[in-house]
């Protein structure tokens, strides 16, 4: 199995002010830069929103340059080809608004993931979702599924690798069928697995059952379920 | 555990307003791990097409696949989850790209329909996966092909309109370049569906999800 966790752009230790830097701010700098740059579609807010994008990147987490531009560089054939695009039919300041934007934003976003740690990213996920516990949202499941789930996509993206590489070496490179039917066979069963870890923890039932007392029979879900939800992703969601 | 999900539904259910089926923790991590599913799909490198690059990658089997794999109403929400996880900023989005820039972009009304495609092919889903087992590949295909045309299409094409200011009609035409690659992606996604219900016929049917 290959390691896609470092590509996945998350929580890298380091030094600079963005790391001791509380992420409502860096969220809502993140955030308005986005809309700026849909609201107002020009080269001076691209320039702008450009300019803090990598200065938060370079000053606040001391990121080299090299490492912006390989940041960059799975997104490229897309921005290049739509720089063309736009540059041909709409001229080519037009074409630096809005290719620039959308770099902005995705360096913007790199921000804030690269220099917040995923637990604090969590926490920060389940807060913006306590409004929504009125409609019967449950910010805590919300994030102990946000939490699940980037624990498994390393997993499946090397499960998905190796078994490309299995059927190349069969010479059935060929077809999808052969390479994409053990990936969605094993992930049904991946969270089969997990989902008995979880149940087998107390952890993932629904709040409820513990304040009616439980008395369905679904002990698990009882007092173990709130406080125990950080290590939900460190346990019961390794890859076997 | 799939029992004492069935124990919880109904000894609560009298209590809550039925709209909002209870899922046990089988149910959470179904839906996280096929979010995950759709990521892994999406991340592993694309084809850029077209004059506006919107990539070609295997992001909507995964959308297809949480709908007709999961049902209606798990499946939109794994789709709900991945959708939120890459507005967060998470890099989750075919060419790694995340944050809330990419509703500046050209595939911002692809990404807006996934979740009612999934939610539209796991309907249809569900009824042929009730039915009689004869013809299940070649209905869930067209489940599949109805629920993109119905969703992906029309809100790509919007999108396009809205974020590359393409007039309509140039829209559609750009638009068209993924119906083959699409046709070809809802027939995998049929033939999937059968091996998986095969290989865990309690996925969905018959349970009341």
């Amino acid at each position: 199995m290959r390691g896609f966790g470092s590509t996945l752009g998350l929580f890298v230790p380091g030094r600079g002010f963005l790391y001791r830097m509380p992420l409502a701010p860096k969220a809502t700098a993140s955030l308005a830069c986005a809309l700026a740059v849909v609201v107002w579609r020009t080269p001076l807010v691209a320039v702008i929103a450009l300019a803090i994008a990598i200065g938060a990147l370079t000053v606040g987490a001391r990121i080299p340059p090299a490492r912006i531009v390989r940041m960059l560089a799975p997104a490229a054939p897309v921005l290049v080809i739509l720089a063309v695009y736009q540059g041909i039919t709409q001229g080519w300041v037009r074409a630096f608004a809005v290719v620039g934007g959308i770099t902005a934003c995705l360096l913007a976003a790199r921000a804030v993931t690269l220099t917040t740690p995923v637990q604090v990213l969590l926490d920060g996920v389940a807060r913006l979702a306590r409004p929504f516990r009125r409609v019967g949202a449950d910010p805590e499941r919300f994030a102990l599924a946000l939490s699940i789930m980037l624990r498994s996509i390393p997993y499946l993206a090397g499960m998905f690798v190796d078994i490309r590489d299995a059927a190349r070496a069969r010479w059935l490179q060929r077809s999808m069928r052969v390479a994409v039917t053990p990936l969605v066979v094993g992930a049904v069963a991946y969270a089969q697995r997990t989902g008995e870890a979880l149940a087998a923890r107390g952890l993932g039932e629904h709040d409820d059952g513990a304040r009616d007392g439980a008395g369905d029979g679904v002990g698990v879900g009882g007092a173990a379920g709130d406080n125990a939800r950080g290590d939900a992703g460190t346990s019961a969601t390794e890859p076997s | 555990m799939q029992p004492t999900g069935e124990t919880t539904t109904e000894s609560i259910g009298d209590r809550r307003p039925s709209s909002r089926t209870r899922w046990d923790a089988t149910d959470l991590s179904l839906v996280a791990v096929f979010a995950a599913l759709i990521a892994a799909l999406a991340i592993v490198p694309g084809i850029p097409v077209g004059p506006l690059g919107v990539p070609i990658t295997l992001q909507t089997l995964g959308v297809m696949l949480a709908g007709v794999v999961l049902g209606p109403a798990r499946g939109t929400a794994a789709v709900l989850l991945y959708l939120a996880a890459g507005l967060i900023g998470l890099p989750v989005f075919s060419g790694f790209s995340g944050g809330f820039g990419v509703l500046a972009g050209p595939s911002a009304g692809y990404l807006l329909a996934f979740p009612l495609a999934a939610l539209v092919a796991g309907a249809f889903a569900r009824l042929i996966l009730r039915g009689s087992a004869r013809f299940r590949t070649g209905l869930l295909f067209l489940g599949c092909l109805a629920a993109s045309l119905l969703t992906i299409h029309p809100l790509g094409i919007a999108g396009l309109m809205v974020n590359a200011g393409l007039p309509l009609r140039e829209a559609v035409i750009v638009d068209a370049a993924y119906l083959p690659g699409d046709v070809v992606k809802n027939v995998l996604a049929a033939i999937l569906a059968v091996s998986v219900h095969r290989a865990f016929p309690r996925l969905l049917g018959g349970r009341g999800r």
